[in-house]
Formats: C-alpha cells, structure tokens, sequence
C-alpha cells in the first residue's frame, strides 16, 4: 500500500470516528431528556390530568384547562401559518422570489425566522393585548402563528425549488396555467416537504412558553371563550416548575410529557399521511 | 456543394416538402436567452402526419427551437424569440397569441420521462381535464384510448389507480406520451424522448411514434442518428444555431448536400 492511500484511510477512519462520537452526543443528549421527562411525568400520568383543571396547592386537579387552551391556540395559530406560510413561500419559489420585493421578503422572513420568541410576545402585547385592555387567547395565536409562519415560509421556498423545472414545463405544455400547475402538480409533488414545513412550525410553537405569557396570560379555570384569558401547557410547565409544591412539580412533569408526546404524535400522524399519499 | 457554414453569407439549404402539406414553417426564427444569441434566422418546414427529426451535435440549438413550438420557453423572463413561425397560417410568436390554447395544440414529451405525482388514470386525465369536462365514461374510454395509442394499455390496465411513479423508465416516457396524445393535439414535439431509456424501451417508444404519425405531427430530437434515420419522413440539421440542411430524410442521409452535414453523419465531428 502506497503512503498516500494509508494517509486517506486514515484520514476516512478518523472522519468516520469524529462523526460517530457527535452523533453519540447528540442522541445521548436527547436520550437523557427523553428519559428524565417519562421516569418524571409518566407517574403523574391519570384520567384526572383530562378531567380536571388547575388545582389549588395540595388538593387534586388537572391539566385539562392548559390543554383545551394549548390546542385551540395551536391550532388557530397553524391554520394562520400554513395559509400564509404555504402561500408566501410558494409566491417566493415559483413567482417573485427573483424581484428586489422578492428579495425584500425572504430577508425579513430570515429575519424573523430568528427572532427571539419573547420580543415577538412583546410585539403583540402593544398591538393586541394593551389596547383592548385584556389578555386573550387570540392573542396568543397571533404570536404562536408570528413564530411558525416563517418556519413555514421558508420550508415551503426550499421544498418548491427542489421540484424540478422539468415538473412546471410538462404541467404548462399540457396547456395550464401557472396557477393550476402550480396547484395540482408541484403542490403535490411536494406534499411531503410542506407537511414537514407544517410540523417544524408546530414542533417550534408546541413549547413556546414566553411570548404567551405575554398574551394569553394563562387561566387556572377552563375558558373556551378565546377572546378571555387562556391556559397551556407551556405556562403550566413555568408556572408549576418554579412553585414550591410537589403536586405542581409533578404536573410540570406531566404537562411536558404531554407537549413532547403531541410533537410525537403529530410527526407519526404527519409521515403516516405523506406516505399513503406517494402512492407507494 | 460546399460552403462555409460559419460564414455569415451562409444560406440555409433546404428541400421542402410539397407546400400544401405543411402544417408548422419557422422563417427566420433567431433565439436570445438574455443577450446570448442562441439560433440564427432559422427556416423550418413542417410536414403534417410526418415524424420530422431535428440532429445536430450538442448546443446546436435543436432544443431550443423546438421549445419555440409551444412556446415553452414563455416561463422564462428574459428568453425571446424573433421571426415567424406559422401554425396553419398564423403566427404562433405575436404578441397576443393564447398560450394556453397554444399548449394544447402543439404536446410536448420531454428528455427525462415527467410523470405527475399522481395515479395512471389521472396522470392521462390531466390535461384533458384542463381543457374541458368529461363523463365518467367518456374519460375512462379516452384514458384507455390513449393508453393504447402509447403502446403502455397491456401494461397498466391492472393498475390504472396506482401511481405513475412506480412505473419503469421506459413505461413512465409513454405514460408521457399518452398523457400528451390524451388532449388530442395536432403536433407533438419529443425532445429527446429515448435518452433516458434502455433499447429495448426505446424500440418500443419508436414503435408507438411510427403508429402515432397517421393522426398526428411529429418532430422529435435526438442525439441517435440511427434513431432520426430509422423513424423520420424529414431530417433538419442544425449546426451552432443555424439549420444547415433540410431535406427528405433518405437525400440528407445518403446525398447530403453541404460537406457539414456529410461529415456530422459520417461521423467526422459532433
């Protein structure tokens, strides 16, 4: 063997190794979360979390305000993301991604991609929450959907422009129009990469605990009324995780169990779809 | 005859087919992409219910033109085209013409088979779907038509409702085809068709064309100068942007009339 080759397999083995070690790491990391939040939250885990709602230090209760609270905001919040994200990523993708305002716009959307989450809670909290003198669920899902529609945006540009030019040309040479093409055939064929667009933006959202604190305060009682005060479980992990309590340490425990097994289940629920939707 | 080609006095040599039987005549078409001028002033007839066949070596331009025919490259700010090119008489590059309706009459298959993201039977009823509604019936009848025009009906018949990614290479370029015959149009322009498939694929692609040229007009290129001698009525040569020769297929192969086109099929470049 020549001393070159032994150098660049040497230099292969010791690649290999490092990238092995930092991925060790990294699922290392993740294992001991993981790990910690089900031995913690798992005993915690009954009917009554669905059942009951914030309870007094010391006596019985549950969680199930903070999540009917979490849910809706959530989910209004991702409809207002996957409608604007979607379209505003596909606007930058397939139309005026090339024009100065093109430009404009994806620099604001990275932009905003890494603003810390609490100046945008601030943000809403002088537009929406200050004068209309209230905390408010609606509130909150304008901040989470502020947070998750720039994650949505910029999925859905990166996910297009992979979808090969060859795709658009047969799509118009069947006599289409850019919009129908767009539409029928490169949404499709994405379908996969805008859904992930959709759970990153949730997955980002799930957690989001300081932009409500500014909006939708929290509500120990449960209030479907969105236009009222709101709890989720975000605010419950901070709430009872700082309390002196046992009983609010273990719902803590539970309520971020919850959230990491909602971003788990959403991710199944996410790829099972995209799957049975290739056809394969 | 031998002339300089690259000389700028060159003049296109070309043996048209009968007038009254042509169906598509570029005059004088020259090519821009952004200020690159890509094709020169080239003349081309088009024989209808014939395959005619565009050869020439690589970035000669034979893409390109038939890209004009649709007006496929209208999706890309900054492309124009000049000149004429006529369609049973009007000239498909004004201004105001319909693209839409344009696409429909003139089908294109492309270098790498296209299929949509979607089953068989939707894959065939796309395009006619764009273009006027159908019965339940009617469409199954003209998604089995087509799909045995394209030679792919035996198949898939089984398997109409899966996807049309799960076909093979070959099957996948004549889904493409039936897909493009399916709205019926007068010309169908190939590029390409057979690059991406192994012989025996292309035999069969070669097949359906051969079939398909009694109802339709075709031009196809292709790199496969056996393939443009085997299947054409007429032959283009284009050479740096320029149509260097036109003719019958059997004169341009055997009898060329400029030095270039003997040495590009004789092999001496290209």
């Amino acid at each position: 063997m020549s001393a070159r080759l032994i150098r660049r397999k040497l230099a292969s083995q010791i690649f290999m190794v490092v990238c092995g070690i930092a991925t060790l790491i990294a699922l290392t990391a993740l294992v001991l979360i993981l790990y910690t939040l089900v031995t913690r939250g798992i005993g915690g885990l009954n009917l009554e979390i669905f059942t009951q709602d914030t309870p007094a230090p010391g006596s019985p209760g549950g969680l199930r305000n903070t999540i009917v609270g979490s849910v809706m905001m959530c989910g209004v919040a991702m409809i207002v993301a996957l409608v604007v994200g979607v379209l505003s990523g596909t606007w930058l993708a397939e139309i005026g991604g090339d024009t100065p305002y093109g430009h404009a716009v994806r620099f604001l959307n990275d932009v905003l991609l890494s603003a810390p989450s609490i100046l945008v809670g601030l943000f809403v909290y002088q537009m929406l929450v200050e004068p209309f003198h209230g905390y408010s669920g609606w509130a909150g899902a304008v901040a989470l959907a502020i947070l998750a529609t720039p994650i949505v945006t910029r999925t859905t540009e990166d996910i297009l422009n992979l979808q090969p030019n060859a795709l658009r040309e047969a799509g118009m040479a069947l006599g289409g129009s850019q919009f129908i093409t767009i539409r029928k055939v490169i949404w499709k064929a994405a379908g996969t990469g805008l859904l992930t667009g959709g759970l990153l933006g949730f997955a980002r959202i799930s957690g989001e605990t300081a932009p409500l604190l500014f909006t939708s305060l929290g509500n120990n009682f449960l209030d479907l009324d969105m236009s009222h005060r709101m709890g989720a479980l975000p605010i419950a992990m901070y709430n009872f995780a700082l309390s002196p309590y046992d009983d609010w340490n273990k719902l803590a425990w539970v309520a971020a169990l919850l959230v990491a097994l909602a971003v788990l289940a959403v991710n199944i629920l996410g790829r099972w779809l995209a799957r049975d939707k290739s056809g394969h | 005859m031998s002339t300089d080609t690259t000389s700028p006095d060159f003049k296109s040599v070309i043996t048209p087919p009968p007038a009254d039987s042509l169906i598509l005549e570029a005059r004088g078409v020259s090519f821009f992409y952004g200020t690159h001028q890509a094709l020169f002033g080239v003349d081309m007839p088009v024989r209808k219910n014939a395959i005619t066949a565009l050869i020439g070596p690589s970035g000669c331009g034979k893409s390109t033109l038939l890209r004009i025919f649709n007006r496929i490259y209208d999706l890309y700010p900054g492309q124009h085209a000049e000149g004429e090119i006529l369609l049973d008489g009007e000239n498909i590059l004004a201004p105001r013409v319909d693209v839409t309706a344009l696409r429909a009459r003139v089908g294109m298959v492309f270098q790498k088979p296209t299929p949509f993201p979607m089953s068989i039977y939707d894959n065939v009823a796309y395009g006619v779907r764009l273009h006027q509604s159908k019965s339940k019936s009617e469409m199954d009848e003209l998604v089995e038509t087509s799909l045995r025009r394209a030679a792919l009906w035996d198949e898939v018949k089984d398997k109409l409702h899966k996807s049309g990614l799960g076909l093979s290479g070959g099957q996948q370029q004549r889904l493409c085809v039936a897909r493009g015959i399916a709205v019926n149009p007068e010309i169908l322009l190939l590029d390409e068709p057979a690059s991406a498939l192994d012989p025996v694929s292309t035999a069969k692609l070669e097949d359906t064309l051969e079939e398909l040229k009694r109802d339709y007009t075709i031009v196809i290129v292709t790199h496969n100068l056996q393939q443009a001698a085997r299947l054409s009525d007429y032959t283009g040569f284009m050479f740096l942007g320029k149509m260097i020769e036109f003719g019958p297929t059997e004169e341009l192969f055997v009898k060329p009339k400029v030095d270039k086109t003997g040495d590009y099929i004789g092999g001496r470049f290209g």
